[in-house]
């Protein structure tokens, strides 16, 4: 039956000519782009790793350098103030020569004076250094070697009543931080070159990404319901997300799908005795001839109003259990004794019909659900059974735990479901042809579906008599166990 | 023109504060120092061997043909080659 899709079920069209602001028309502005968040956090990231790189460089080769030359100036110092210890001044003067004599590198500085620093008593500085705090150890100063200013790290030792300078050339060191600082500007370039690329392939392959979820949302808000997010095929995070949106797309189109079903059914299959309740009256109106036929017509008029009543109750359940309302509501309870309740409220049916409802239930059945909505599916099942069942017939109502499941089933010898009907049994005022003479709502094995599926479990139907005519029915209703 | 621009701007920032007036002389780079090292050396009893000898002399003749620092050199590689060498021959 192709109904045309109600007015009401459509999306606005008011979203496409007026959007909201910041409705995602055209590419977001840069800064409030996911994209640009990513790039710039990428290109931070990478100038970190850069700069704690060549901090950690700088630290290995020009830091152990530096550390090195303290360290040889150091002992140095020590070894000379040793060496005045035992010798003197004069052998403190001597030592400095000898120094001063093997330094091929020709690096060492040296420089002893009087406490005052009036007289120069060794060493190869003419003079003190100027400026020089009185109170500090180490510094660097430059110094005139070969004719040329050159950096010098030196180390001042005060002895009793002289003082003396241990130090080296740092033109060689100098040299190399400078080549090193090079290294590090022409890297630094590079590093800035690769983390603006690297940010810019980053942000467009976002973008590359998003746009088919993009387009798909945009899509769907055009009006376009079957639209779909394509899948990459490369099963990332992305993929992912677009299967759960494409997943959910499909549960509201089933959602809606049920709920044009529902409307169509309400409004065919419930216009009919609607219509054929006020016919009724209308007719006794017309054409009752006492009171007693009126009165008759007017008691069968609110039977049928009351039996529409009760498919109306029956719908709002299907749609209240379908909608996992009452979820919350669960609690773990004894399924035996509600479907021996259930047994012994249809036994009188059953006997008043000439039939025999046999029951083969274990003594304790714990589960977690709904209580009432779970006798209600019972009951409709048994209500069913015995309908359908011929006077003499039997019905069977089971019940056993099945590893992690717990089964219920009701076996009939009425005339089954033929097995093309049974995909369609569960739908709302569905009824096979076989039961067409039979009064009923097409309700019962809905709601059954619908209680099952709330408990997250399923419903079968089959034989209850493999190749016996009739073959009987049986429906199991597999619940998960707590 | 920018790079080494840059390079020597950031190796004056990174290198620690030295003074801005000219500082002391190094005075082992004269040509009295090369005198005196010559001296120094020919005081050791090991400065006749080789290789401080041939050492020594190349130092004198470079310090006496201008090349100072390179003559001081030699002289130092001498001197550590005589100290370096055995008292006996």
């Amino acid at each position: 039956m192709n109904v045309q899709r109600p007015r009401s079920a459509m999306p606005r069209r008011g979203a496409e000519q007026a959007p909201l602001p910041g409705a995602p028309l055209g590419p977001p502005r840069l800064l409030k782009s996911a994209g640009f968040r990513f790039a710039v956090l990428f290109a931070a990231m990478f100038a970190c790793a850069a700069v704690a790189l060549v901090a950690v460089l700088w630290w290995a080769t020009a830091g152990a350098l530096d550390r090195q030359t303290d360290a040889a100036v150091r002992a140095d110092a020590v070894a000379l103030a040793e060496r005045w210890r035992e010798a003197g001044v004069t052998g403190l003067a001597e030592a400095i020569e000898e120094r001063l004599a093997v330094d091929v590198e020709s690096e060492s500085i040296y420089l002893l004076m009087d406490a005052e620093g009036n007289r120069r008593l060794a060493g190869n500085l003419d003079r003190w250094p100027p400026n020089m705090a009185p109170e500090e150890v180490w510094f660097r100063t430059r110094v005139l070697h070969d004719g040329l200013a050159a950096e010098a790290r030196l180390h001042r030792v005060d002895l009793p009543g002289l003082r003396l300078l241990v130090g080296r050339d740092e033109t060689e060191r100098s040299q190399l931080r400078r080549l090193l600082t090079e290294g590090v500007v022409w890297a630094s370039s590079a590093v800035a070159i690769f983390a603006m690329v690297g940010a810019w392939l980053i942000r467009a392959a976002l973008q590359a990404r998003m746009r088919p979820t993009f387009l798909t949302t945009a899509a769907i808000a055009g009006g376009d319901l079957s639209s779909r997010v394509a899948l990459s095929g490369r099963g990332d995070e992305f993929d992912r997300l677009a299967q759960t949106l494409n997943m959910m797309l499909d549960r509201i189109g089933t959602l809606m799908e049920g709920v044009r079903g529902v409307s169509d059914a309400i409004a065919h299959d419930l216009r009919t005795p609607i219509a054929r309740a006020r016919a009724k009256l209308e007719d006794a109106l017309a054409t009752a001839p006492d009171e007693e036929a009126l009165k008759a017509a007017v008691e069968q008029g609110i039977a049928d109003l009351d039996n529409i009543s009760r498919i109306f109750q029956a719908l709002l359940r299907i749609a209240e259990a379908e909608a996992g309302a009452r979820r919350a509501a669960f609690a773990p309870f004894d399924l035996a004794a509600v479907l021996a309740d259930a047994a012994e409220i249809y036994e009188a049916m059953a006997e008043a019909r000439g039939q025999r409802l046999t029951t083969e239930l274990p003594s304790s059945l714990e589960i977690m659900g709904d209580r009432d909505l779970l006798l209600q599916a019972v009951a409709n099942l048994l209500d069913n059974a015995i309908k359908f069942t011929p006077p003499d017939g039997a019905i069977a109502l089971s019940a056993r735990r099945l590893g992690l499941a717990v089964e219920v089933a009701v076996a009939d010898n009425g005339p089954g479901i033929a097995p093309e009907d049974r995909s369609h049994a569960g739908e709302r005022f569905f009824r096979a042809d076989k039961a067409r003479a039979t009064p009923g709502s097409g309700l019962g094995l809905s709601l059954v579906q619908a209680v099952a599926h709330l408990h997250a479990g399923e419903v079968r139907l089959e034989d209850a008599m493999p190749g016996q005519t009739p073959p009987g029915l049986r429906v199991v209703v597999r619940l998960p166990a707590p | 023109m920018r790079q080494p621009l840059a390079a020597l701007l950031l190796t004056h920032l990174l290198a620690l504060p030295v003074a801005a007036e000219p500082g002391p002389r190094v005075t082992t780079d004269t040509v009295e120092y090369c005198g005196s090292l010559a001296a120094r050396l020919a005081s050791l009893p090991a400065a006749e061997r080789e290789p401080s000898r041939s050492l020594g002399a190349e130092g004198k003749r470079l310090c006496d043909t201008g090349h100072v620092r390179t003559g001081i050199a030699k002289l130092r590689r001498a001197m550590r080659a005589a100290q370096a060498a055995p008292a006996t021959p």
